[in-house]
């Protein structure tokens, strides 16, 4: 089992090293000047300069903010949103049409709007995470209470639930694994979105950076918060898999 | 009874909009600021810009470029996400790098691929494609890893090939999560498409719209805003459309919407 694990992981770091190796090939064989393409070596050399200088930890601690600001909102507005949808027919009427409407519009349009109401600040940047990673969380809360076998409902009605215990007791845990699936979703758009955010308009944060590297043609500088935002997706992904995990225990794996 | 209520559920998403233009009207009138029109002026507005044709062209390119990008996109990642689902050799292989690439905004790599290929439409087309193929790249992956065995089992009893049960039986089972991906990755697409334009500032939707807002045409800047929404939802309603002919079959499947990058 663990030798078969290790030729999976194996594997799996293959393509990886592959793209490094042609990666570095491109460079020493010059056939990718280091102005367009510098070395894999002294990008990951100085992302790890970078790690220790407080400025660049500054600017990534400014996106964590917004991205956990922005994804904390989406997740409890569309937890909250898709549970009351799913158990009251009233609140589904609503919901339903403009969810409809919204989720296919691309929020990133929306941006200049939300800068001119909310300014240039943290706020109108977690607003934009906040929006995209919204419906995803919100659409597959909705699923998964909906989906919930009736049969639950009625066996916990007749144990003597009450009434108004049964959403916190039964359809909440039973939509648990689609919740966190939705927050999964949610998460990689939120990593992504703030990156851009800061990107159109900013004065800190990574996306920042890559900005401030490619206009003075910095190409070192342009690959750092680029690798610096994937390991932090990366990351804050295991983390949600550990939370999962530890959630779900006693769930058939789903 | 029942013919009301279809009328109303289809007429419920217009409702909506409806709904939201009398909110936007209504906290325009309230702020009442230069910076902010109202939902009315920012209509009237449509298509004072739509019938400039310098701009007209810009958005049509767009709309090529994207068109483009989701094309190519779709039709390199449905066999390679089947292949994944498919084989766990495969899927070992590519899921770790799909999952490094997956959380890195595809419309930040503009800049760099900016270097290499220049502003013009190979690198915007480029991005594009990276920005829908991973979605559905791992739709299809699912897809194709639920499908039934015996199924398989069935088709290899009967003298199928392996290519022949790829494209018999794998294919049209995981087409209801493909279309799934598909219609994310169309979402994506259009994001992708204006922040691309947003960041090379040539041509294109996303460039009238972040230059209007540069130049504070604020009435440009919203109906730009219309004009981009409306194409998302048009392109996903006829899209869903689509969705349903195929796979009328299919139990309506569970539908995330993805929006970024």
């Amino acid at each position: 089992m663990s030798a078969q694990r290790l030729t999976t992981a194996l594997m799996g770091a293959l393509p990886i090293l592959v793209v490094l190796a042609i990666w570095q090939m491109l460079c020493s064989f010059g056939t990718a000047p280091p102005s367009l393409l510098p070395p894999p070596g002294k990008v990951f050399l100085r992302l790890a300069q970078q790690l220790g200088n407080v400025g660049f930890l500054d600017d990534i601690l400014a996106t964590m903010i917004r991205l956990f600001a922005g994804f904390s909102i989406a997740v409890v507005l569309g937890v909250g949103i898709g549970l009351a949808a799913a158990v009251v027919p009233a609140i589904n009427a609503v919901v339903r049409p403009l969810v409809q409407v919204l989720a296919p519009l691309p929020k990133v349009a929306l941006y200049p709007a939300l800068i001119i109401l909310f300014g240039f600040d943290h706020a109108s940047k977690v607003t934009l995470v906040t929006l995209d990673a919204l419906f995803p969380i919100l659409l597959s809360t909705y699923y998964g209470a909906s989906m919930v076998e009736q049969k639950l409902v009625w066996s916990a009605l007749a144990a003597g639930t009450p009434r108004w215990q049964i959403l916190f007791k039964v359809i909440a845990p039973a939509a648990l694994p689609s919740i966190l699936t939705g927050c999964r979703i949610g998460l990689v758009i939120s990593c992504i979105v703030v990156f851009l955010a800061e990107m159109i308009s900013s004065t800190d944060g990574l996306g920042h950076l890559l900005v401030g590297a490619a206009r003075t043609f910095q190409t070192v500088d342009m690959f750092v918060p680029l690798i610096a935002i994937s390991l932090l997706g990366l990351a804050l992904n295991g983390l949600l898999y550990g939370l999962r995990k530890y959630l779900l225990r006693g769930f058939p794996e789903v | 009874m029942t013919f009301a209520r279809r009328i109303i559920s289809k007429l419920s998403p217009f409702l909506a909009c409806l709904g939201l233009l009398a909110v936007w009207q209504l906290a325009a009138l309230w702020l009442d600021t230069e910076s902010f029109p109202t939902a009315w002026h920012a209509l009237r507005t449509v298509p004072q810009v739509l019938g400039d044709p310098e701009q007209l062209l810009n958005i049509l390119d767009s709309i090529r470029r994207m068109a483009i990008g989701f094309s190519l996109a779709v039709a390199i990642s449905i066999p390679l996400g089947l292949a994944m689902g498919r084989s766990a050799r495969v899927a070992a292989f590519f899921n770790p790098l799909l999952m490094m690439i997956y959380p890195v905004p595809k419309a930040a790599l503009m800049p760099i691929i900016m270097l290499w290929l220049g502003v013009g439409d190979a690198s915007k087309t480029l991005v594009i494609f990276l920005g829908v193929s991973l979605p559905v790249i791992y739709h299809a992956f699912q897809g194709a890893r639920a499908v039934e065995e015996k199924m398989l089992w069935s088709g290899a009893a009967m003298g199928l090939n392996g290519l022949q049960r790829m494209v018999r039986i794998v294919l049209p089972a995981a087409l209801p999560e493909i279309l799934t991906g598909c219609r994310t990755g169309l979402v994506l697409a259009l994001i992708t498409m204006v922040t691309s334009e947003m960041i090379a500032r040539q041509s294109g939707a996303g460039n009238i719209l972040f230059n209007a807002m540069d130049m504070a045409q604020y009435d440009t800047v919203f109906a730009m805003i219309i004009i981009i929404g409306a194409l998302g939802i048009v392109l996903d309603a006829a899209f869903d459309k689509l969705r349903w002919r195929l796979v009328k079959w299919a139990e309506p499947h569970q539908e995330i919407l993805l929006g970024a990058s």
